[in-house]
């Protein structure tokens, strides 16, 4: 697929990169880990232009979830990446009824890409643009047989902080930024595959089980653990992968961006 | 060895440990066995030291916590929940008796709401049996043996009644505010004024209840505990408050995070590496403004070559993308004007020099217009409007002489209109006026 978004991509350096490239440290790159490093920036770009929208964290969520599930099965060399991205962003906003205005997209695309440019003319190449992102819309809808509507991970989170917070001082608490950390920790697994491998309950658990451990906050111990409570299938080993995957996602930022 | 719980302190203690470890059971073929394994332990925690390490200056920094967290909203009791009110986690994690008892004592401060059975009365006083907090704190208190005294100062009292204390019977529930707390005496005192509960529990009515007023996440409590297949999952599902469509939002103002700009630990999405310029509506204004002068443009070309109708509709079509656009309001006025429909113009300039105050041009042809309006007014003889209408003209452009000449002239004419004697009257009215 080419068309008018490929202005888009031109001024982005390595975003479609050619086969066999080399990365910046100077070493050949299997395609696949090339693959991986694109799909992040994409979602990057993806919860950039999230939070430029206004969008809620729960339709970036799903933004980033059709993208992922989208090349889940398709191959990235066949479909411009940032135009499926902003399409993402368009069909979310219907499906999380946070409707988005496809001119909104494209004005927030286009800086993203141009930086510090002034905004399209209404023309024939803003028109054409706007065209491409419905298209593609639909592709999407098809190549997910119009499922496209995903249980996510943040109702969950917010009922366990609640929880949880009932079981510690309230002051210990309020001094402890648990509940912002776990939201950010929630947000930024959209930037790789790991948010549609792992069930919703097990990526809240253990985003919440990170946050606790980063600031050293001790839950009561009873029979059980409040982990296990909380979710009865997830077991320590779901929660170290979900936290391992994380966790390259943060290494992941340092060698993309 | 205990695979477990050696794996349990390493993941603990991490790296340090396991290398020390290493060192010291060399001879040892059990705990070989397991190095491997032991390995992967402080690997991982490793790992989470790290992570912790590169972020500190994000998890440590003060401005992390966005907002400050709403004060806890009493509304359970409405109908309809926004969320779904959990029992206390501790029952299902069978946290012990004495854990429980520590907990509370340590969290459970003045100003608190508990809910509590009477079940003793004397003469200076009730004791109660505490059921559960409704307020402040958010525990499962009923296996406790809790027990609270409410002595007879802290009932208001009920008016006619002698004595505040008949109006109580054994067995009522009562809701009140803790007084006071001896944590080594392990005594709790309650009063039922309503100065006793904290601020933001000001709203809960304290004393008899009646079974259904109970707290939400105990009634909830109890049915949880009396069927062990209740865990918490399937409670949480059928929680008509689960299902809120809005619960995220609900809730997310509830915890104090912000989903307009969200915290992240990904150095590039910091807040403050966000412009404004770069935001949606930002764009999209000086877009709209850019898009409504490229009509104006294209409606002063129609004006000049006398196609007014198509002028109007460019200009029209620039103020619907672009609301109140100054150029588009001066240049519709000014057609307008120039067509006769002199009130039209005048609102239209007017609009323009709001948002524009120094526009030379909207000031202008306000002027001149007003002074046609003005003089409209003089042939209905309706002279002092049309003064005025002729000194707001001056004030918006002193230069024109059109309209200092109208001013003038009309000026004279209210003078000579009346008598010697009415003319004191009128300069008299006028400065009383003026003033």
């Amino acid at each position: 697929m080419e068309g008018p978004s490929s202005r888009l991509s031109e001024a982005r350096d390595g975003a479609v990169q050619p086969a066999g490239g080399r990365d910046a440290s100077g070493e050949v790159e299997s395609d696949s880990s090339r693959d991986v490093k694109t799909h992040f920036r994409v979602c990057r770009f993806i919860m950039e232009t999230g939070v430029k929208l206004g969008m809620r964290s729960v339709p970036v969520a799903t933004a980033c979830v059709l993208y992922h599930r989208f090349f889940e099965r398709v191959n990235i060399s066949s479909y411009e990446p940032y135009l499926v991205a902003m399409s993402c962003v368009y069909l979310a906003g219907k499906v999380e009824e946070q409707h988005i205005r496809t001119r909104d997209i494209i004005n927030v695309s286009h800086r993203y890409f141009n930086s510090g440019s002034a905004p399209l003319e209404c023309d024939k190449e803003f028109w054409d643009l706007r065209d491409s992102v419905v298209q593609c819309e639909l592709l999407i809808l098809r190549q997910l047989n119009f499922h496209v509507s995903f249980e996510h991970p943040h109702k969950y989170l917010l009922h366990y902080l609640l929880s949880v917070k009932s079981l510690v001082n309230r002051h210990a608490w309020s001094r402890t930024p648990v509940a912002e950390t776990s939201w950010a920790l929630l947000r930024d697994c959209y930037h790789g595959a790991m948010c549609i491998r792992h069930a919703p309950q097990h990526i809240a658990i253990a985003t919440l089980y990170l946050a606790l451990n980063s600031y050293g906050v001790e839950l009561p111990v009873g029979e059980k653990e409040w982990w296990q409570v909380l979710c009865e299938d997830v077991t320590r080993a779901d929660i170290d992968a979900v936290i391992s995957d994380l966790l390259q996602l943060y290494d992941m930022e340092a060698k993309c961006i | 060895m205990d695979r477990d719980l050696l794996r349990q302190c390493v993941t603990y203690h991490g790296e340090s440990l396991f290398n020390k470890l290493k060192c010291e059971q060399t001879e040892n073929p059990d705990f070989q066995a397991l190095v491997s394994d032991l390995c992967k332990a402080s690997y991982e925690s490793t790992l989470v030291e790290q992570f912790i390490a590169r972020k500190a200056d994000i998890l440590f920094c003060p401005s992390w916590k966005t907002t400050a967290v709403k004060e806890e909203e009493h509304d359970e009791e409405e109908a309809a929940e926004p969320y779904a009110v959990m029992p206390p986690l501790e029952l299902f994690m069978e946290v012990s008796y004495d854990e429980r008892r520590a907990m509370l004592y340590r969290d459970l401060e003045r100003g608190d709401i508990v809910v509590g059975r009477i079940n003793n009365i004397r003469e200076y006083g009730f004791f109660l049996t505490l059921l559960s907090t409704a307020g402040g704190l958010k525990r499962d208190i009923e296996d406790l043996d809790l027990s609270a005294l409410c002595h007879i100062r802290e009932i208001p009292s009920t008016g006619s009644h002698d004595d505040p204390l008949s109006y109580y019977q054994i067995g009522d529930f009562i809701r009140a505010g803790v007084k006071d707390i001896d944590r080594y005496q392990e005594k709790i005192t309650v009063s039922l004024h309503q100065a006793s509960v904290s601020r933001s529990l000001e709203h809960i009515k304290l004393g008899v209840i009646a079974r259904e007023e109970l707290p939400v996440h105990y009634s909830r409590s109890l049915s949880a505990a009396s069927d062990s297949t209740e865990t918490y999952e399937p409670i949480l599902r059928r929680c008509h408050g689960y299902h809120n469509p809005s619960v995220v939002d609900y809730l997310l103002e509830r915890v104090g995070i912000s989903d307009t700009h969200p915290p992240s630990l990904m150095r590039g999405l910091q807040s403050k590496l966000f412009q404004e310029d770069d935001f949606a509506s930002a764009i999209r204004k000086k877009q709209s403004t850019s898009w409504a002068l490229k009509c104006v443009r294209a409606g002063v070309d129609h004006f000049k070559h006398g196609r007014h109708v198509e002028a109007m509709n460019e200009y029209n079509k620039a103020l619907e993308i672009d609301t109140n656009n100054v150029e588009a309001l001066v240049a519709r006025g000014a057609l307008y004007a120039n067509k006769g429909s002199i009130m039209k113009a005048i609102s239209d300039f007017e609009l323009a020099l709001e948002s524009s105050p120094d526009h030379r041009n909207a000031k202008k042809y306000l002027c001149q217009t007003l002074v046609e309006r003005g003089k409209q007014l003089e042939e209905q003889e309706k002279l002092v409007t049309a003064e005025g209408l002729y000194r707001r003209a001056l004030s918006l452009d002193d230069t024109n002489p059109e309209a200092q000449d109208a001013l003038h002239k009309i000026t004279d004419t209210i003078q000579g209109a009346f008598s010697e004697k009415q003319k004191l009257h009128f300069v008299i009215f006028f400065s009383i006026k003026n003033d």
